[in-house]
């Protein structure tokens, strides 16, 4: 275990969620188009930072650091790490971040598509998932990690968190198309919202199950209680967050231009929704780290489901 | 994973990738300033007799929103030029309304032509599209399918030019202060065409683009005159942005003649509404009975 690249790790990831919340309010401010250029602005690597340019350039800056920063993450991986693994996935990182990079420009050649702007967002969330796992991968914590026993005859914890973080995956995809579906002086289209609304009752569901399995089970082991509380409480704030910015955007057609709280709360969403997402992820890991493999179920695969 | 396997996902990710961007691309048939893309309307003939015109008052009914002041905190050149920059979708005075498109959409032309069946000659004059103190000068403008539009800069920041119609192909270009006028052509008609600055997100304007001349926008004092119409009878609709309903009239032009059509706005219109003779007293026919 190396403690410095488990620290450019979790800086990397920190600069990834900061990313997000840029990229976020680029959306917000409807900024997106607020050059025609890419990679350059205007035909320069530095034009005047003014109205929404602001944003636009903005994002691009911080997107060129984080990708600076994966390449010297995955230096210093590759230096100092021994799991393949783990080395793979630093180069899964880069790709990754490259791909985001040419989807947002293809985004904005294309004059923000909803497919392409949606994958844009959806592939940032994916990204960070994965900043995080790194960092994850690479703590003392799941290295010195130790095994622990699951009842055989119950739903393997495994199963549990994988299906809250595809349902929580799904909301994400779900809530970038709903964001990029209309610009902040356009009504939300009702489907989309209705349909966002019943995935954010699906991942209160699965979500909620499974921490009140992990609390319920693994009671006092904060390897694993510990993610799944921040998740929970994370989701409660998500949840009042998602009220809050739908009646925000309800608003803004009327306004003369996106104002300062809907901006912030939308943002806001996006940024909690992301923290959902990798507190579950970390949840997950660890889940799969320290509890017994699917075949180890075998009795529980075996029974018969009760109703 | 043999190494055929791997050659096969990888050649088949990357379709997927061009596929995918294929699908994505919007149409840019009509990126080039000439524009001589116009589809073929069938419409040849070319009306020579005499003209009349068809002229109005736009009124707004009620009390009109209160203009909403722009905070151009984001842009200092923005609030030095234009300090009390307010929103001018809804601009009244004297309970007339500015900014309303005034067009022909239908109609016959005396002798039991349809309209649709005369063609008109593209100016060769462009139209002016100005970026002034952070805001379009004009706001609501109409043109012909394939006239040049010329648009400028007058601020000391940059712009963006963003269209968004729905039957012409979407254009984003930057133009920043002292960049030369770009000239652009709509290929086809539409009623109207949004247009916007990403960079400064009140800025919006309106274009209507038609086949014919006979369009017009109401002044500020919600006047508007439509010249060069040819004896008929037509259908004249009123555009005003907001979502609000258009509203249309029933109009008779003889040649030489002049047809009088007042429209009026205000209140919450939720759909298209046709006012006849007998439902719009005002409708005034002062060429009737010259002829």
């Amino acid at each position: 275990m190396n403690r410095g690249l488990n620290r450019f790790a979790i800086l990397v990831a920190c600069a990834t969620f900061f990313l997000i919340i840029a990229g976020a309010l680029v959306t917000s401010h409807d900024a997106g188009l607020a050059t025609s250029d890419w990679p350059l602005s205007n035909g320069q690597v530095f034009p005047k930072m003014v109205g929404n340019l602001f944003w636009e350039h903005g994002h691009r800056m911080v997107a060129t650091t984080v990708g600076m920063l994966t390449i010297v993450l995955l230096i210093y991986i590759l230096a100092k790490e021994k799991r393949s693994w783990v080395r793979k996935l630093g180069v899964f990182a880069l790709l990754a971040v490259i791909a985001q990079g040419l989807l947002g420009g293809l985004t904005v050649k294309l004059m923000l598509p909803l497919a392409v702007s949606s994958a844009h967002a959806t592939l940032a969330q994916l990204f960070f998932c994965t900043t995080v796992s790194l960092a994850v991968f690479t703590s003392r914590s799941w290295i010195e990690a130790r095994q622990l026993e699951e009842d055989k005859e119950s739903l393997p914890l495994r199963y549990l968190c994988t299906a809250a973080l595809v349902t929580i995956f799904l909301q994400l995809i779900l809530g970038a198309t709903l964001r990029h579906s209309a610009t902040w002086d356009q009504k939300l289209p009702v489907e989309l919202v209705v349909t966002h609304v019943l995935g954010a009752i699906a991942v209160t569901l699965t979500l909620g199950g499974t921490v009140l399995t992990v609390l319920r089970r693994h009671k006092g082991e904060k390897f694993l209680t510990r993610p799944a509380t921040i998740a929970l409480s994370l989701l409660v704030v998500q949840l009042f967050l998602g009220v809050a910015a739908y009646l925000t955007r309800l608003k803004s057609p009327g306004d003369p231009q996106p104002l300062n709280p809907m901006v912030g709360i939308t943002v806001a969403h996006v940024a909690c929704g992301a923290l959902v997402f990798v507190s579950t992820i970390v949840l997950t890991l660890r889940t799969y780290r320290v509890l017994p493999a699917a075949d180890a179920h075998s009795t529980w695969a075996a029974r018969p489901q009760e109703s | 994973m043999n190494k055929q396997t791997r050659v096969w996902l990888v050649l088949s990710i990357a379709l997927s990738l061009l596929a995918l961007g294929n699908a994505c691309s919007k149409p840019a048939n009509d990126t080039n300033a000439t524009g001589s893309a116009s589809p073929s309307t069938g419409a040849s003939e070319k009306w020579t007799g005499a003209t009349g015109t068809i002229s109005g008052v736009i009124s707004f009914e009620g009390t009109p929103p209160a203009p909403k002041k722009i905070d151009t905190a984001a842009d200092a050149v923005c609030g030095q030029k234009n300090p009390n920059l307010m929103t001018d979708d809804t601009v009244v005075k004297d309970g007339k309304l500015a900014n309303v498109f005034v067009y022909v959409k239908e109609g016959s032309v005396e002798g039991g032509k349809k309209f649709a069946d005369y063609s008109w000659d593209t100016p060769t004059t462009p139209i002016k599209l100005d970026q002034n103190g952070c805001h379009y000068v004009p706001h609501v403008m109409g043109v012909m399918v394939n006239q040049k539009i010329s648009i400028t800069n007058s601020d000391a920041t940059q712009h963006n030019i963003h269209w968004t119609p729905k039957s012409n192909p979407e254009w984003n270009q930057s133009q920043p202060n002292g960049a030369p006028p770009i000239e652009k052509t709509f290929a086809r008609s539409e009623i109207l065409v949004p247009v916007k600055c990403n960079q400064h997100p009140w800025m919006r304007s309106y274009i209507g683009v038609l086949k014919h001349p006979l369009y017009s926008v109401s002044g500020e004092n919600g006047s508007y005159e439509i010249k060069g119409v040819p004896p008929g009878k037509y259908t004249v609709v009123a555009w005003r942005e907001g979502g609000a309903a258009e509203k249309t009239m029933e109009v008779t032009v003889a040649g030489g003649g002049s047809a009088k059509a007042d429209f009026s706005f205000g209140g919450a219109a939720t759909s298209s509404t046709t006012q006849s003779l007998q439902m719009m007293p005002a409708i005034e026919f002062p060429m009737l009975g010259k002829h």
